[in-house]
């Protein structure tokens, strides 16, 4: 993400904060809708608790209307009861039911619960008690108006508390009704002379002569209301909460899938960048393969032809040399024959310089065949070799056994053939000759040794002994073409191993050399 | 020595050419030498075509000295055709060359020489060397029987 991230975390801010702000006013609505329902459901349970109380008292007006009035007539027909008696704790529903709603609250109270108000409300009632109030009457009015309502319903606020007030039609008059309630005159004598005046009179069939008003208070339901509210709404804050949460990780998991889909994308691409430069690479390893392969072919024929062409006409001249030495020897005097013999001498020189010419060419090509070789065995087969080729010489070999390393048998052969050959040879003039081949350990590896206490050489000269054709001594000295040790050396470097050589003018000449 | 049983010398180089003559005669090998200076005469002379048209074909070489660089036609080449006809196939042939490479040795013995000899730069040894040549082809072997076409 690198310069870019900065900018991106301060949006992803403040999309964090309008989140929150969003989930803070989604849940509040919820809460207010959840509240308002919960409102809802316990007003109607508040009412059905006060609609029970209701029709209790409803029931108990009818029961005295429909059960006890009857019966007080059948009395009063029977003779049993005087004409003028009338009592309304025996008589009067409403005043039955008035004071036993003050009972009830007595129990109420006694109970610990707040009082319910009750009142039976009339526009024209006997009792003042029962008279409607301003509501009350225009509820009155309302439900005879419209005979569809069946209740009303208000909550009210009263010394700092809410009471639910009900309103329910009460009976409508019947015509039974009438004998108490219709014309003062036709009323019982025992009501006419206990009310006087027309209240509870006059009043006519079908109307709705009073209402039900009842109001308790909401204490009860307003605890279970904030406890449900309080509850739903830290509910829905936890909602909120983990649904913010949420978008967060989510919004961090988001930012970190983009991290690492570009690390894929630029891990791709640097891939593919790899891809082709190795591409590029193997085309050029390719390309220059194929140039050192076609250069080697070329060296092939150049050495093919080389050691065709160029000894050819060396035998000519041998052969011809000899043959005027043979044929005509005697017309020679001593000086021309010794000129035919340093030609001879040269042909056979130059024949030889060829042959290693040769092989150190052929060194550079082909393939190193690697396996154990025990070069132990090997020193002391070119010794014997060379014991046996000079067997006048009296040389002494020390050979450690069983040093072994993994190479090429035919090439390290050349070498051991070089490096003993040489100090044979450079130990042709020293007595109580010594050659010795080992093995020591220099800084933790293995280094091989051909020691000889011959001619040795001068240190100075020491970066030389490598080169092809180069000699320290001079043929009349040492024979030699010059080629073996740079032979020697191209076969170790072959192997991945090193060469040095040490010595000093008459002290002999040891090679130190490695093979991977 | 047995005489008329002739030598087959291929050899382009009129210096080898003197000079392995010249060590035959100094070894006291009398055998006629026919001598072919390229791959093709060669051919020639032993399916008698070209110059030896009409050749009799009944006399073969006792031996055939070839040499590898050769003109026209290679002795490699030569080889192969030797050994592909009939009449020349048993024919003993001794690769006679100046090379030592290894390749030049294992494509002769694979065409079927039956021997290969490195010419040395020394006349002596040379010399020597086609001597051995002579006792050994010419006396000691049995040569295969010619087969009449």
């Amino acid at each position: 993400m690198g310069p870019e991230s900065p900018g991106g975390t301060s949006q992803s801010g403040r999309r964090y904060w309008k989140l929150l702000v969003v989930t803070l006013g989604v849940t509040c609505a919820v809460g207010a809708g959840l509240y308002q329902l919960a409102y809802l459901y316990v007003l109607n349970e508040a009412e059905r608790n006060i609609q029970a109380l209701l029709l209790a008292h409803k029931g108990t007006h009818r029961y005295i209307q429909e059960v006890m009035h009857p019966a007080f007539y059948k009395l009063k027909a029977a003779g049993m009861v005087a004409e003028k008696f009338y009592s309304p704790e025996i008589l009067s529903s409403s005043f039955i039911v008035r004071n036993e709603h003050k009972a009830y609250n007595e129990e109420r109270r006694a109970a610990g619960l707040g009082e319910v108000y009750y009142k039976m409300a009339a526009l024209n009632p006997r009792n003042p008690v029962n008279k409607a109030d301003k509501l009350e009457e225009k509820l009155i009015r309302m439900f005879n108006e419209n005979r569809a309502i069946k209740d009303y319903r208000e909550v009210v606020r009263i010394d700092g508390k809410d009471y639910l007030y009900v309103a329910l039609p009460f009976l409508v008059n019947q015509e039974r009704c009438m004998k108490c309630h219709g014309d003062r005159g036709d009323a019982p004598l025992g009501l006419q002379a206990l009310y006087s005046g027309q209240g509870g009179f006059n009043e006519k069939v079908g109307d709705i002569r009073a209402i039900e008003s009842i109001r308790a208070p909401m204490e009860h339901q307003y605890y279970l209301l904030y406890i449900f509210a309080a509850s739903s709404f830290s509910g829905l804050l936890v909602l909120a909460g983990l649904l913010l949460f949420n978008t967060r990780l989510r919004e961090m998991v988001r930012a970190r899938t983009q991290e690492l889909e570009q690390e894929v994308i630029e891990r791709r691409k640097a891939e593919e960048e790899v891809r082709k430069v190795n591409e590029v690479l193997e085309e050029r390893v390719e390309e220059r393969t194929a140039q050192i392969a076609a250069a080697n072919k070329e060296l092939d024929s150049f050495a093919y032809s080389v050691s065709h062409d160029l000894r050819a006409p060396l035998r000519g001249i041998d052969g011809f040399s000899q043959a005027l030495l043979e044929d005509y020897g005697e017309r020679l005097d001593e000086t021309a024959k010794d000129y035919l013999g340093r030609v001879r001498a040269g042909c056979l020189r130059m024949g030889h310089l060829i042959d290693d010419m040769l092989q150190l060419s052929r060194l550079s090509r082909g393939e190193i065949h690697r396996q154990e070789v025990d070069l132990s065995t090997m020193a002391g087969e070119i010794a014997e070799e060379l014991q046996r080729a000079t067997p006048q010489r009296r040389v002494v070999f020390e050979i450690t056994p069983g040093i072994t390393v993994s190479g090429d048998a035919i090439l390290l052969r050349a070498v051991l053939d070089n490096l003993l050959g040489n100090a044979w040879k450079f130990t042709a003039k020293t007595e109580e000759a010594r050659i010795t081949f080992g093995h020591q350990e220099e800084n933790g590896k293995e280094v091989l040794f051909v020691r000889d206490n011959g001619a040795g050489f001068d240190m100075a000269y020491a970066d030389k002994l490598f080169g092809a054709f180069q000699r320290l001594h001079s043929s009349q000295e040492f024979e030699g073409t010059g080629i073996g040790l740079a032979t020697v050396q191209r076969i170790i470097h072959r192997h991945g191993g090193g060469i040095r050589a040490e010595g000093a003018v008459g002290q002999g000449a040891t090679f130190y050399f490695s093979v991977c | 020595m047995r005489k008329n049983n002739m030598i087959l010398l291929v050899e382009d180089n009129p210096d080898d050419e003197a000079l392995t003559l010249r060590a035959l005669k100094k070894n006291n090998i009398l055998n006629e030498v026919v001598v072919a200076r390229d791959g093709a005469e060669a051919l020639d002379f032993l399916f008698g075509a070209g110059a030896h048209a009409g050749r009799d074909l009944a006399l073969m070489p006792e031996v055939i000295l070839l040499d590898i660089n050769l003109p026209k036609i290679n002795g490699l080449e030569v080889l192969e055709r030797i050994r592909a006809n009939e009449r020349t196939r048993l024919l003993p042939v001794v690769i006679l060359t100046t090379s030592n490479e290894e390749r030049d040795k294992i494509k002769s013995y694979t065409l079927g020489a039956n021997s290969f000899i490195r010419k040395p730069v020394d006349f002596q040894q040379f010399s020597e060397a086609i001597r051995q040549l002579g006792v050994y082809w010419l006396v000691l072997n049995q040569s295969p029987p010619v087969v009449r076409g």
